[in-house]
């Protein structure tokens, strides 16, 4: 069953066209790769999707629920918990906290029972659960260390520890491999594949080809906003259109 | 344990230096030592408000709204002190829930000139609507309460109800800060979108910060007016604001505490410059403006500064609190 | 009848006030990114320097503008040099420093002024026009209007046809742009808050025989540069000019039949809506983060 489809979507700006009449559907449990030049219009599908923007026309069906329009929170609220392109992270705040940012949702606290101190069952929980997901990414050792200490693979798995705490269903990364070198790069693919393993969704917008071939199940290629095609990455990589599209946009 | 029992030496320290300094003070210092115990709530709850990273230039209007409900309860309805405390935070946690409206669909600068502008309304309310609100002059008549035959208007017992209210609405403030809630607010100011991915909804916890800081505001008007017994809207102008403004950007606003140091040196500081009388304001003036370029982090960063210098302590006792 | 043409007339020569003060504000805003607050201390400083050197000490009127105009400017430089440049990266220090720049212009003037009552500058244009035997109006409100919509005339010209208007607008618009063309930020901002400062000081020069002459009086003027710069549209000139002769006109009205406080608290709410319905204004176009 799909957990995700997009369906007619299309999203203009004033006069320009940014997603044009956009459809695909996601399958639960695969790593879905969104890819295409330079303004094809995935980052827009992303923010289409967590609800940072609003289609202007179509819909986004979550689970048989049609969440375009809803707000980041809302959205998130159902399990769909994106990361961002560059380091997005709270740079003042130390691992742990940063990844406790994440349990807003899991462990609610009201004003009250903040001030009074009667959450600690909850509170106990949460710290439990952000040391669970800072040891599955392998950064339980800095967790004391303040985000912006970190070099740059650590703070792209910080990110996805942010999103894990808050126990999404769905994933949505934004080019997590951006600047990393071919380490940082295989040590972020192997968490990604853990990420999905422990029964997460994935879809990934990512210019780093090697990445995507190897992780990804199935591919959806954009161009202009528009769908130019779908298919395992062995189907990508040989669809002429695409290479044209890759090629045209290298000249 | 060795720094537990440390802290609980400080706070018996500080508790008792609380306690004994009044009876050290002419009567004048006295008066100045309430108001003082008063703005250090002021800035308390100022602080929770910028924890979100919005500058509200209401908050003086906000500690009005607290001190005109407090009055206008005593002297109509006749409701003691312990009556007209919480429902002068309650009534300006009301006017602040329905401000949050209008003003946190702005940020930045425009919340700051929209969130001055329906200040000014307020305050001119005040000054226009002679019935109920005394128009310029303003009302009197409010008198501090009698308990157990203390009468609080004498300056030391009143300094003492002052010390336990605002302490206890410290606390609660600290609390705030100190829990998931308080992280919350950080994760609102630095990274806002970041913090929507992850479920949180921006808009309720901005105006759930505007709301604590103007209910606790709300409580030291109504502190302030038992005490003084009049309350002019003047009193709550843009100058009283900007003085909460050179507070909390003096003392330091990336900790608890900054905030608090800043009026407790800055009123020191302005006691003793009271000599220079009509020309004080231009040296506030200047002391803001060297802070501002020449420590902007506030005074509660000396401290840090000193130990770097020097080469002694730990890492964490920087606070390195990036400039945004 | 008579009471609305004579209220419309009054309207329109605050408006030139209005305009003059909230023109430097936005211009100031846009290029520099900082809310400039003492600028209403800026319009008190210039009516200051009138009453001292014009009404004091007997120079004429007109050099005496000239010598408010030079000292606001000065004022103005001195603060882009030593305050608004150290601190650019950060508006919220800006505004900061800028208030306590007002407390200091503050002091100044009572000290120049001494504490007591509001001053008062007899008026060097005697005399009143009237028109349809019922309009009566001063020649020093004649006066007024014609050197602000002079001076407003020039600056549109300065800002539409000479080259350095060019690079000023365009560092208005986008900062890292202009940057990136070459324009020299310091210098333009130099000439922004020179003008800006300028035009606070004909302002405070122009009003110093039709006001209460306090060191207070930079407060009112502040309240109204923003409701005018928020309907006007924060960054747009024209908006500004349009909203402070259409705010003018309102604020007179009410004020006749209503009295200025409410004229005022009318001002803010309307600012508070248009920053909700409309934040870019009237004539405002988005600028985006």
């Amino acid at each position: 069953m799909a957990v995700l489809e997009i369906k007619n979507v299309t999203k203009q700006f004033g006069g320009l066209i940014a997603l044009n009449d956009v459809s695909f559907s996601v399958e639960e449990g695969e790593i879905r790769g969104l890819i295409g030049p330079n303004g094809a219009g995935k980052s827009t599908m992303f923010k289409n999707i967590a609800g940072f923007y609003t289609p202007t026309d179509g819909s986004v069906i979550y689970r048989g629920q049609n969440i375009a329009g809803k707000s980041p929170h809302a959205i998130a609220e159902m399990g769909i918990v994106r990361t961002f392109q560059e380091t997005t992270l709270f740079q003042e705040l130390t691992v742990f906290e940063n990844a406790l940012v994440g349990s807003h949702i899991t462990a609610k606290t009201d004003l009250f029972s903040a001030i009074l101190g009667l959450d600690k069952a909850k509170q106990t929980a949460a710290n439990e659960k952000v040391m669970e997901v800072l040891d599955f990414m392998g950064l339980s050792d800095r967790k004391d260390q303040l985000a912006s200490e970190l070099p740059l693979g650590s703070q792209r798995a910080l990110a996805i520890s942010i999103a894990l705490v808050s126990e999404p269903r769905l994933m949505l990364m934004d080019e997590p491999f951006a600047g990393m070198n071919p380490e940082e790069t295989n040590h972020m693919m192997d968490l990604t594949c853990k990420v999905r393993e422990s029964g997460i969704t994935i879809i990934l917008v990512e210019h780093d080809m090697k990445a995507v071939m190897g992780l990804c199940h199935y591919l959806t290629v954009l161009n202009f906003g528009q769908l130019l095609a779908e298919g395992t990455p062995e189907e990508i990589r040989n669809n002429e259109r695409v290479i044209e599209a890759y090629l045209g946009g290298a000249n | 344990m060795n720094s537990r029992l440390k802290k609980i030496i400080g706070s018996l320290v500080l508790l008792a230096t609380l306690v004994a300094i009044p009876h050290f003070l002419k009567f004048h210092h006295q008066d100045l030592l309430i108001f003082l115990t008063i703005n250090v709530l002021v800035v308390a709850s100022y602080r929770i408000v910028t924890l979100t990273g919005e500058w509200s230039l209401i908050h003086a209007v906000m500690m009005g709204v607290g001190g005109y409900t407090a009055t206008l309860l005593f002297k109509n309805f006749d409701l003691g002190m312990w009556f007209t405390l919480p429902l002068a935070g309650g009534v300006s946690a009301l006017i602040a829930a329905l401000l949050c409206f209008p003003l946190f669909r702005m940020t930045q600068f425009y919340f700051l000139i929209g969130s001055f502008a329906a200040g000014e309304a307020i305050r001119l309310v005040w000054i226009q609507y002679v019935n109920p609100f005394g128009g310029t002059g303003g009302l009197s008549g409010v008198e501090p309460p009698i308990i157990g035959g203390i009468d609080f208007l004498d300056a030391i017992p009143y300094y003492y109800l002052a010390l336990t209210v605002v302490g206890f609405c410290l606390f609660i403030l600290y609390r705030i800060e100190n829990s998931r809630i308080g992280l919350t607010l950080h994760a609102v100011h630095w990274k806002a979108p970041l913090a929507e991915s992850v479920g949180v909804d921006t808009w309720r916890y901005r105006a759930l910060a505007f709301v604590i800081g103007s209910f606790f505001v709300g409580i030291a008007g109504a502190l302030k007016v038992h005490y003084l017994g009049t309350i002019t809207p003047n009193q709550f102008g843009i100058g009283f604001m900007v003085f909460i403004l050179i507070w909390v950007i003096v003392g330091g606003y990336n900790r608890f505490y900054g905030p608090i140091i800043g009026v407790v040196v800055l009123t020191v500081f302005d006691e003793s410059i009271r000599s220079f009388a009509e020309i004080r304001p231009a040296i506030y003036g200047a002391v803001l403006i060297i802070s501002i370029l020449f420590l902007p982090k506030g005074l509660e960063s000396i401290p840090a500064k000193f130990k770097a210098w020097f080469g002694i302590g730990s890492n964490s006792d920087a606070p390195p609190l990036a400039d945004k | 009848m008579e009471l609305i043409l004579q209220s419309i007339v009054n309207g329109l020569i605050q408006g030139g006030f209005f305009a003059l003060f909230a023109v430097g504000l936005v211009l100031i805003f846009g290029v520099m990114s900082v809310v400039n607050f003492a600028h209403g201390e800026l319009v008190m400083i210039g009516a200051y320097t009138i009453w001292l050197l014009h009404a004091q000490n007997g120079l004429a009127f007109i050099p005496a503008i000239g010598v408010a105009i030079i000292v606001v400017t000065i004022i103005g430089l001195l603060m882009e040099r030593f305050l608004f440049r150290p601190t650019r990266d950060d508006p919220l220090a800006g505004l900061i420093c800028s208030i306590g720049v007002l407390f200091i212009l503050q002091v100044v003037a009572t000290l120049i002024g001494g504490d007591g009552p509001s001053k008062q500058v007899p008026p060097p244009f005697h005399g009143t026009m009237v028109v349809f035997d019922s309009l009566r109006i001063p020649y020093q409100r004649i006066f007024s209007l014609v050197v602000s919509i002079v001076a407003l005339s020039t600056l549109w010209y300065f800002l539409t046809r000479t080259k350095l208007g060019w690079a000023l607008r365009a560092v208005a618009l986008d900062r890292e742009a202009a940057a990136l063309q070459g324009i020299n930020i310091n210098r333009i901002s130099m000439i922004a808050i020179g003008v800006g400062g300028a035009l606070a000081g004909l302002a405070g020069a122009l009003m110093a025989p039709l006001t209460n002459i306090n060191p207070h009086m930079g407060h009112n003027v502040i309240i109204t540069a923003f409701i005018v710069t928020i309907v006007g549209g924060v960054g747009s000139l024209s908006g500004a000019v349009i909203a402070a002769v259409l705010y003018a006109l309102f604020h007179t009205f009410v004020t006749v039949y209503f009295g200025g406080t409410l004229a005022t608290i009318c001002g803010l709410i309307l600012m508070v809506v248009v920053l909700i319905v409309k934040p870019t204004g009237i004539m405002g176009v988005r600028v985006s983060e």
